[in-house]
């Protein structure tokens, strides 16, 4: 293997599995040739990608932007209040529409020939309105392309592939779990957010697990707060999807041994049941509701060897002031980038990534019951569970798994 | 203006040697002493979560904890290099507005890395009540809204 860059040898789609299932070989996460298939077969294939939720865009004319795969997305809620996602490209020559990353607009002019979208993506204005033109232009054969899409509790998810199976089924018993993120209606009010570049590999950052979470972030050991008590993991086949649930604990002391403003560790929700919620869903998007912090992840590969990750945390419609301000502030230091409990990840990520560079492959142990069957039952703190995602990965980029 | 740039430099001396106690010891004591690190996506877009979001003593004094005893070990550390240059100043009796541009360099300390740089500006506040000038408030604003990696210490 070329260990100097991003490559290996032989063809991509020779690359083989091990006959043992909890084995993912190390290559995949180092080459650039197959970040180049995944494109093709994952992020513009039949899959959902989670890309931005309603709350972002609450006010017509709202819009933002983001990437699938390499395709930049303008995705905005039109003067009648529906939410659009399109390719955020000029019809004309293809010129990026909108560089912002946020912003409110009620038209999309493109700044090299001056061709004018309206909120639906309707083209309304040409120079010389079209005159000297194709024989039979007219604006209505140049709409910006629009994206399929589906939404859940407000989330918006997209695919490029007609053939994709509806979102419900693709959601299976994540549905729940993630409504339950969401304040179980969706009717959020976005509060920030946190943005990162990771140096990883897209598959490194999807492949995190719970059981490093105790291990990793001293913060619990420290603040003596053992989690995942009656917590289990459920799986939706074939895609490998996670939706993790555990009852809510906090430490006795509520930190104070640690920290002089304890509100840091505060549960004000009315549920400990509802206190910790994990999902994890194929290929990338995750959601997460730590104590009262809710957290969307959109995330994006930017080349084979870095990420993009979009931590949005929001507060629910129905939050007083004081609830409001909690969630502002626990939003703030509790996870992300510079989260008390969750800032190593990244450094971890990286490490990961260089250390692909070596042959052989990555094994999983905790939970694993067999190396030669698949299970499907797995507690909260397993990272086997993480297999039935690669196992799907593999099925659909078509790799042979050695007998 | 020469007290507010010599707090400026304290400051920016403190973080380079990743000195924490020195760090917290340019802020003011009051309950009320902040320290904010967030983006201008957020400011210009009024999303009040931030990457770091101290806006009180007790916070102040938990990040020197987060830095020094939750996370030490755990990451890779980085040296910082700090460059300031004070740009707008406003008295408003015994406090100082100031606006100070400010350029840092991150740099991992180990193989295989690239240094990052994270450029914005200071929006502070500053107490010349006592017998030194202490922040009361300091707000680091970045102008990249996507920000390397993960952010140990305060910017």
């Amino acid at each position: 293997m070329d260990l100097s860059v991003a490559g290996g040898t032989g063809r991509w789609d020779e690359v083989r599995w091990s006959k043992a299932l909890n084995k993912v070989p190390k290559e995949i996460f180092v080459r650039e040739d197959i970040y180049r298939a995944e494109l093709q077969k994952i992020f513009y294939g039949p899959q959902w990608h989670g890309v931005a939720h309603e709350a972002e865009i609450p006010n017509p004319g709202d819009f933002k932007t983001f990437q699938l795969g390499e395709i930049p997305l303008l995705i905005n809620r039109d003067k009648g209040g529906q939410v659009n996602v399109f390719h955020n490209a000029c019809t004309h020559r293809g010129t990026q529409l909108e560089m912002a990353d946020r912003g409110n607009k009620l038209q999309f002019q493109c700044p090299y020939h001056r061709w004018t979208f309206d909120t639906t993506g309707r083209l309304t204005f040409c120079p010389a309105k079209g005159e000297g033109y194709e024989p039979g232009f007219s604006y209505d054969k140049h709409p910006l392309p629009r994206l399929r899409t589906a939404t859940f509790k407000g989330l918006i998810f997209v695919t490029l592939d007609g053939a994709t199976p509806a979102l419900e089924g693709y959601l299976g018993e994540v549905a729940g779990v993630l409504a339950g993120i969401m304040g179980g209606d969706g009717r959020l009010k976005l509060i920030g957010y946190h943005k990162t570049r990771l140096e990883c590999n897209w598959k490194t950052y999807a492949d995190v697990d719970s059981y490093h979470a105790p291990l990793l972030h001293k913060a619990f050991a420290m603040f003596n707060w053992t989690g995942g008590r009656e917590g289990v993991q459920h799986i939706v086949k074939p895609y490998g999807h996670i939706a993790s649930t555990s009852l809510l604990t906090l430490p006795e002391d509520r930190g104070a041994s640690m920290l002089k403003d304890t509100s840091l560790l505060e549960f004000r929700g009315e549920d400990p049941r509802n206190g910790s919620r994990v999902v994890k869903m194929f290929p990338m998007f995750g959601a997460v509701k730590h104590l009262d912090v809710i957290n969307l992840r959109f995330t994006n590969p930017i080349g084979w060897d870095a990420t993009e990750l979009h931590y949005a945390y929001f507060a629910h419609q129905d939050d007083d002031e004081a609830m409001l301000k909690h969630r502002i502030r626990q939003s703030s230091n509790l996870i992300g980038p510079s989260g008390c409990i969750s800032l190593e990840d990244a450094a971890v990520y990286h490490r990961q990534h260089i250390g692909s560079r070596t042959p052989g492959t990555i094994q999983f142990q905790k939970g694993v019951q067999s190396t030669s069957d698949f299970n499907y039952s797995f507690s909260q703190k397993d990272e086997a569970s993480n297999l039935i995602k690669w196992e799907y990965y593999r099925s659909i980029m078509g790799f042979g798994r050695d007998v | 203006m020469v007290a507010l740039d010599e707090l400026q430099l304290r400051y920016v001396d403190a973080l380079d040697r990743r000195d924490m106690k020195s760090w917290l010891a340019s802020f003011s004591q009051k309950g009320e002493a902040s320290y904010i690190c967030t983006t201008a996506e957020s400011v210009e877009g009024n999303l009040p979560v931030s990457m770091m979001l101290d806006d009180c003593r007790a916070r102040l004094e938990d990040r020197v904890t987060f830095i020094t005893k939750i996370w030490a070990g755990t990451f890779q550390d980085y040296r910082m290099r700090h460059f300031v240059q004070r740009i707008h100043q406003e008295r408003d009796g015994d406090l100082w507005r100031v606006r100070t541009n400010f350029r840092v360099t991150c740099t991992p300390i180990g193989r295989d890395q690239r240094t990052d740089t994270v450029a914005g500006v200071y929006e502070d506040v500053v107490d010349c009540s006592g017998a030194e000038p202490l922040f009361l408030s300091k707000r680091a604003i970045a102008d990249d809204s996507v920000l390397p990696r993960y952010l140990v210490y305060p910017i």
